[in-house]
């Protein structure tokens, strides 16, 4: 029987949220960095939503219509976070958009997400390692 | 992005903070300074923040997507205005009318500065430690 991709789709997932997340420190470091640059507006990286979607084939996905289409997984190679700039609507102050404490915020929640990411992947690999061992 | 330029994000706003403590020490420092190089009492200097310019083939190669930047002092401006004028007759930068303008500097807006300087700087020091921890993470996938 050929080995039909030792690396299942959850390897997949987890493969492209670590990208994702390393995507999002990015965003927030650089807002912080700014955070007392006069007219910044904060980027924001959002990929939660459309990440289940695309695993779970609803809402953005396309339906598989036919049994020889690729499954829902097969479109994480070309998923992209969404990026966007979120101006300051206040009209007080210097119109930077960043919220120090927010971003804090997000910073340690990305970070824990990620980690747990690192886990579930060293999992998924130990448990290869397990089954490919010789018996000795 | 890799990790390491997450990291150069951080230290450029680490630097900028720097440049922003130091022209607050030039400030405090010369808080009662009367006479400079210039002529007149010492003007209040302060820093003037950017987002920091990537170069233009870079800013191509990431035309496709937002770029995050790093922050940079884009120059010292110093702040026009007239100091407080105080009556001191035996001062020897006294005027004709016995008054010595003294700097425009304010002690409480100085001290303020310096505390959101410093909240900067450790905002920074913490995004530039959970970059440091996420790659030393990753570096034990499989282990």
């Amino acid at each position: 029987m050929p080995v039909k991709g030792i690396f299942d789709p959850t390897i997949r997932v987890l493969d492209k949220v670590l990208g994702l997340r390393t995507q999002k420190l990015e965003a927030i470091s650089a807002n912080i960095a700014n955070a007392e640059t006069p007219g910044y507006s904060r980027i924001r990286v959002d990929f939660e939503t459309a990440l289940h979607d695309a695993v779970n084939g609803a809402g953005g996905g396309q339906a598989r219509t036919h049994p020889g289409h690729l499954s829902g997984t097969a479109g994480l190679e070309n998923f992209q976070a969404i990026v966007n700039r979120e101006k300051d609507l206040s009209g007080i102050g210097d119109r930077n958009s960043v919220n120090r404490e927010q971003e804090m915020v997000e910073l340690s929640e990305n970070q824990i997400r990620f980690d747990a990411a690192v886990r579930m992947l060293s999992k998924k690999f130990g448990m290869l390692k397990f089954v490919i061992q010789e018996k000795g | 992005m890799d990790i390491l330029g997450i990291m150069k994000i951080g230290a450029s706003a680490l630097k900028a903070q720097t440049i922003r403590l130091n022209v607050i020490s030039s400030n405090l420092a010369n808080i009662e300074t009367t006479r400079t190089p210039e002529g007149g009492a010492y003007r209040k200097k302060s820093v003037v923040f950017t987002s920091k310019e990537t170069g233009f083939a870079e800013e191509l190669a990431n035309s496709t997507r937002i770029r995050a930047k790093g922050v940079r002092v884009e120059r010292i401006a110093t702040d026009p205005g007239e100091g407080k004028k105080v009556y001191d007759p035996s001062h020897p930068d006294a005027d004709a009318g016995g008054y010595v303008e003294k700097p425009n500097i304010s002690l409480v807006e100085e001290m303020t500065d310096m505390m959101k300087a410093k909240g900067s700087y450790d905002a920074n020091i913490t995004t530039i430690k959970t970059a440091q921890r996420m790659a030393m993470k990753a570096l034990e996938i499989g282990r």
